[in-house]
């Protein structure tokens, strides 16, 4: 370990330290500042018990629906829209009246036709989501070197076999780059949709055991999701460095120099 | 080119469909009214709760909110940005406690926040600053890491003082990097302030849409949800004119580059 790092984990359980002190003194109302200690213990037996686990796997059920349905959709349609300026012209007037408007405030209309289910914050996920991986993937396509569109059909390749062999491999960065500003986009919408409107949930869980009073409870809810978060990135990152060594190492490369 | 050629008629042709559409088909089930009221419904209940007041100082609240929020964040962010991003041996203390809180979903410190702070004005712009802190810290920290040495270095041959060394050479130099952090972070201020009226409020653009949708005035909602999105928009309009004055000196010097 650098020394740089050392310092980094020492200030943290430094802080931690101080927090156990202050919290053990009673400088502060130990009823709303809890002592790590007491958080960690909570955590971990909420974790054995089953129903931090059981709370996230709801929650990651909607969120994964919801944003694999973005992916789905919004590709395809970034890369028809890049392709076709008609489509394009067509479409851009109403993805920018859209696209101002802050996810949240879409959860009102999702409860009024979703009612408080899965299908409510699905939609919500979905419509947040999609506006970054359409973006990207539209500012791939668009800006696809032409020589390489124009030599695939010199060689008379199919329309699919363009796309499948050209254009995806060639946006695969950007198309990337959209999947990945959307994942915390992801996560944030779900805590929020279930903090508005939900009966389970980790968002639901941390506002709940707020309102209950269960202080300890709520930070042992708010560690999960730190630690959920950074597994989400992990594993992106992971899947990333599988299916796409190349834009992997060159992203690596450009980092370090 | 005039305006005339610049002018998207097949974008604007499909919108107006769109809303023509939403507007008959409406009119034609009644059942649908509930969800979907007519557009000029819609506009309708625009006009008229901006004529009588409540969604005006709805939006004063929200905006109030929403300035004071993200004006401390960049205050802050921008400034921990320079030092970390600088000294080298601040950023390794504060990283890892960065590492960690950083992935976590910044809503969730939503019930914290009402814990310590109550449910006033100052829980929803604490919570607004913290979320609007990172995008914009990062992004600083990123641009001040990636100035060219050798700028720094020969300032210091000629002998500038810290403070020139600062304001001269590193603020002008990451100016890019932090106007993209600036900009991620004005949505997600926005983002937080609606949400945080939504979860406590009584007050605010947020908590005005919710309430329209649970008293079932889905025309107000819409109207509400319009506000909000034209705020947005304008926000970001005002960013970029602020933008393209402060980094005139850049676009000339792109310019020159291309040339």
């Amino acid at each position: 370990m650098s020394l740089g790092k050392f310092n980094g984990v020492l200030f943290v359980f430094g802080a931690l330290g101080v927090w156990q002190l202050v919290a053990m003194a009673e400088w502060v109302n130990p009823l709303i500042v809890p002592p790590p200690s007491k958080i960690l213990k909570i955590f971990f037996d909420l974790v054995g018990s089953g129903e931090i686990p059981r709370q996230i796997l709801v929650s990651m059920k909607r969120a994964g629906v919801g944003y694999a349905l973005a992916a789905l959709v919004c590709i395809p349609l970034g890369i028809f829209m890049g392709l076709s300026q008609t489509v394009y012209r067509s479409c851009v007037v109403v993805i920018e009246m859209l696209r101002p408007v802050p996810p949240p405030v879409i959860i009102p209309v999702a409860l009024l036709f979703f009612g408080l289910g899965d299908e409510m914050k699905i939609f919500v996920i979905f419509f947040s989501c999609a506006w970054p991986i359409l973006l990207n993937t539209l500012d791939g396509v668009r800006h696809l070197d032409s020589v390489l569109l124009n030599t695939a059909r010199s060689f008379g390749l199919s329309r699919t076999r363009i796309i499948w062999q050209v254009i995806l491999p060639d946006c695969s960065p950007q198309i990337v780059t959209g999947l990945r500003v959307s994942l915390p986009i992801m996560l944030i919408l779900v805590v929020i949709s279930e903090m508005v409107g939900s009966t389970d949930g980790i968002g639901y869980f941390v506002l709940d055991s707020q309102r209950r009073f269960k202080v300890a409870q709520m930070y042992a809810g708010m560690f999960a999701l730190a630690v959920l978060g950074y597994s989400l990135n992990q594993l992106f990152d992971l899947l990333q460095r599988l299916l796409l060594p190349w834009h992997w190492r060159m992203m690596r490369k450009k980092d370090e120099g | 080119m005039n305006r005339l050629e610049k002018f998207n008629w097949p974008g604007w042709l499909v919108f107006g469909l769109l809303l023509l559409l939403w507007e008959l088909s409406a009119r034609g089930t009644p059942k649908l009214q509930l969800y979907f009221p007519p557009v000029s419904q819609i506009f309708g209940a625009l006009v008229q709760a901006l004529q009588s007041g409540p969604l005006l100082s709805h939006f004063a609240v929200t905006l109030m909110r929403f300035c004071a929020g993200y004006l401390l964040s960049a205050l802050l962010a921008v400034s921990a940005g320079v030092v970390f991003g600088h000294f080298r041996s601040i950023h390794h203390v504060f990283a890892t406690a960065i590492e960690f809180l950083r992935p976590m979903p910044s809503v969730a410190i939503i019930p914290v926040a009402i814990l310590l702070l109550g449910i006033g004005d100052s829980m929803i712009v604490t919570v607004t600053i913290y979320a609007t802190i990172w995008p914009i810290l990062i992004n600083t920290i990123d641009g001040v890491r990636h100035i060219d040495a050798t700028l720094v270095h020969t300032g210091q041959t000629f002998g500038l003082s810290h403070r020139q060394i600062l304001w001269q050479i590193i603020v002008p130099a990451a100016a890019p990097y932090i106007v993209t952090g600036l900009r991620i972070g004005l949505s997600i201020a926005l983002i937080l302030v609606t949400t945080a009226e939504m979860i406590i409020g009584s007050k605010g653009l947020g908590f005005f849409i919710l309430d329209e949708e649970r008293a079932m005035n889905s025309a107000n909602m819409y109207a509400g949800i319009i506000f909000v999105a034209v705020l947005g928009y304008l926000l970001n309009r005002v960013f970029l004119t602020v933008e393209a004055r402060a980094l005139r000196w850049r676009h000339g010097m792109t310019a020159r580059d291309a040339a």
